[in-house]
């Protein structure tokens, strides 16, 4: 049941996003989002959609698994629609009035574009970051692409490691909550029922032992850590070594083409 | 009498994504009342899955649990009244303690059911003394106990409850063996004064033959056998395909009849081997080879 939230929403699958190499992936993301804001004619908001639309495809991720993805922030988006109809005065007639509350055409376009380009944002990074990219590829592919702010002397190796150990340990503090809700469960513990202040208590049996382990896990982690002689990024070989191939560069002007081209046909 | 029934009872994790994972495959078995049965099966086969539908904790996808007849999912609302009926021991239980002191931890489930303090005070009272913790103990932190106090402790929390259905997922995984058979101990201590079904998740073939009556062997997510002792254990070749063992001195047995000395069928602990290999050593020949 908690299983269901987990951030990391990595769908394994061997499409060209899936090889896609993740520094590229974070660079093409970049564009992505600058055309997506930079869209503002019907015409451009066409190639907009168009692309996010072919990006859902190559990936070849459900379309389910994409929309439930949405769904979350669905919600906020109708709610800015709503007071983007309400609150935009036009200088035409309003198209509609009643009382004080007035509706112009141009409050409906607002909002038209507006839930287009959220979905078109949410999706398509969805697709090029979250779903094609395994966690650990992201953070190894930021650490990489983020390395020459070591100059200025920004610890970016420390950063890129204590988010691959976060990610890392999400699902293993998810399991182990369930583990621990089900277990005080079945000694007859009841977290939905009573009022607040009863189900604040209910936690207590849940977040005392989650955070026993969770500090014993970080001891032992670190002393397996030093076992194995980590001392930082300094001089640091790797076993998967990042190389961006003919696809990636082809992706790359793929994705220009896709910004310029919204940039031209703008008004 | 049958205690708890399954039918038909299949069990799905993860459904609708990629990591789709049957963990159970129709499923259909019998507990009888007051019977000591254990659980085997190789890492993953389901036997935790299996032990977490029985007191609702987890849903069949298909099937039912019947508890005295009656199936489990019938009345949510008494699904509280149930986890009491069926206590359930998770594997290394001690990673749930959270209470200041042991005695309060034990007390917790209890609690839960809304007894008396009078009540209370009998039932932890009564379930240290299975799980032979002394009284000192009870007012110390269990954070401060060893492992094997820790899951101690955490037995009697559920054995506080005084479960009609006790079921422990591998209680004695990492222990010495004092801290083994000090836990089988409180176990049989505690069915032989309440009468309870007791279910046993174990690895150990020894601790199955030495302490249950009845043994159901898992594969696969699905029920590979079920019979008494003598019987699964005389399906050894049969059993190590499936990545299971029979007891090492049930092996003994074998390899000794293999080299003709026949000591006869059914022996699964030292003691019997012990006794029937007697008369062999006092009679100097012993009369048989
Ligand atoms: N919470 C879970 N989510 C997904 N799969 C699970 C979960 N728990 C167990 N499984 C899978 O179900 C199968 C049965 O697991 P389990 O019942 O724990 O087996 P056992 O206790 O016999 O080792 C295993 O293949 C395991 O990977
Ligand atoms: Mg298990």
């Amino acid at each position: 049941m908690l299983r269901d939230i987990t951030l990391g929403q990595y769908f394994p699958g061997n499409s060209v996003f899936h090889r896609t190499d993740p520094r590229m992936k974070i660079v093409l993301t970049a564009l992505y989002i600058a055309a997506v804001f930079l869209a503002d004619s019907w015409w451009s908001y066409l190639v907009m959609v168009m692309g996010a639309v072919l990006i859902i495809l190559f990936s070849r991720i459900p379309l389910r698994i994409v929309i439930s993805g949405f769904k979350a922030v669905m919600l906020i988006i109708v709610f800015t629609a709503i007071l983007n109809i309400f609150w935009t005065s036009g200088d035409n007639e309003p198209l509609w009035s009643f009382w004080k509350i007035r509706i112009y055409t141009e409050g409906l376009e607002h909002a038209g574009k507006m839930v287009l380009r959220l979905a078109c944002l949410l999706m398509g990074t969805n697709v090029l970051v979250s779903y094609t990219t395994s966690p650990i590829a992201l953070t190894d592919g930021i650490e990489r692409l983020f390395a020459p702010l070591k100059l200025i002397k920004l610890p970016v190796h420390e950063f890129a490691m204590m988010m691959t150990i976060a990610l890392r340990f999400i699902p293993t503090l998810i399991e182990e909550t369930d583990k621990i809700m089900n277990a005080q469960k079945a000694r007859g513990a009841d977290f939905t029922e009573g009022n607040l202040v009863r189900r604040v208590k209910a936690l207590i049996p849940i977040l005392i032992p989650l955070f026993v382990s969770a500090f014993m896990r970080a001891g032992e982690l670190a002393t397996a850590m030093e076992c194995r002689c980590y001392n930082g990024g300094e001089g640091r070989t790797r076993m998967t070594v990042l190389k961006t191939r003919f696809t990636d560069w082809l992706m790359l002007i793929i994705f220009i083409a896709y910004g310029v081209g919204i940039v031209l046909i703008r008004n | 009498m049958t205690k708890i029934e399954l039918k038909g009872v299949s069990y799905l994790y993860g459904g609708k994504t990629p990591f789709e994972k049957k963990a159970l495959n129709n499923i259909n078995a019998c507990i009888e009342a007051g019977s000591i049965t254990g659980l085997i099966g190789h890492t993953g086969s389901g036997k935790s899955t299996l032990v977490q539908l029985l007191n609702g904790l987890l849903r069949p996808m298909e099937g039912q649990v019947l508890l005295d007849g009656r199936d489990i999912w019938e009345k949510r609302a008494r699904m509280r009244d149930l986890r009491f009926k069926v206590g359930l021991v998770f594997q290394y239980p001690e990673y749930q303690l959270f209470e200041e002191t042991v005695e309060k931890d034990i007390a917790f489930g209890p609690k839960n059911m809304g007894l008396s303090d009078e009540e209370i005070r009998h039932r932890v009272a009564d379930a240290a003394k299975f799980c032979g913790l002394d009284q000192r103990l009870l007012k110390k932190s269990p954070f401060e106990l060893s492992g094997g106090q820790k899951r101690r402790v955490a037995i009697a929390g559920v054995m506080a409850m005084t479960p009609e259905v006790l079921i422990l997922d591998e209680p004695a995984a990492g222990l010495d063996p004092q801290g083994r058979s000090d836990i089988f101990g409180g176990i049989c201590e505690y069915r032989r004064k309440t009468g309870a079904t007791v279910i046993i998740v174990s690895h150990s073939m020894e601790d199955i033959a030495r302490y249950c009556d009845r043994v159901l062997v898992m594969s696969k997510g699905q029920v590979w056998a079920e019979g008494s002792c003598d019987e699964i254990f005389n399906r050894a070749d049969e059993l190590e395909a499936i990545g299971l063992d029979i007891p090492q001195i049930a092996r003994f047995v074998r390899m000794l009849k293999a080299e003709g000395v026949d000591l006869g069928d059914n022996l699964y602990t030292v003691g019997e081997v012990y006794r029937a290999l007697i008369p062999y050593f006092k009679g100097g020949d012993g009369g048989a080879s």
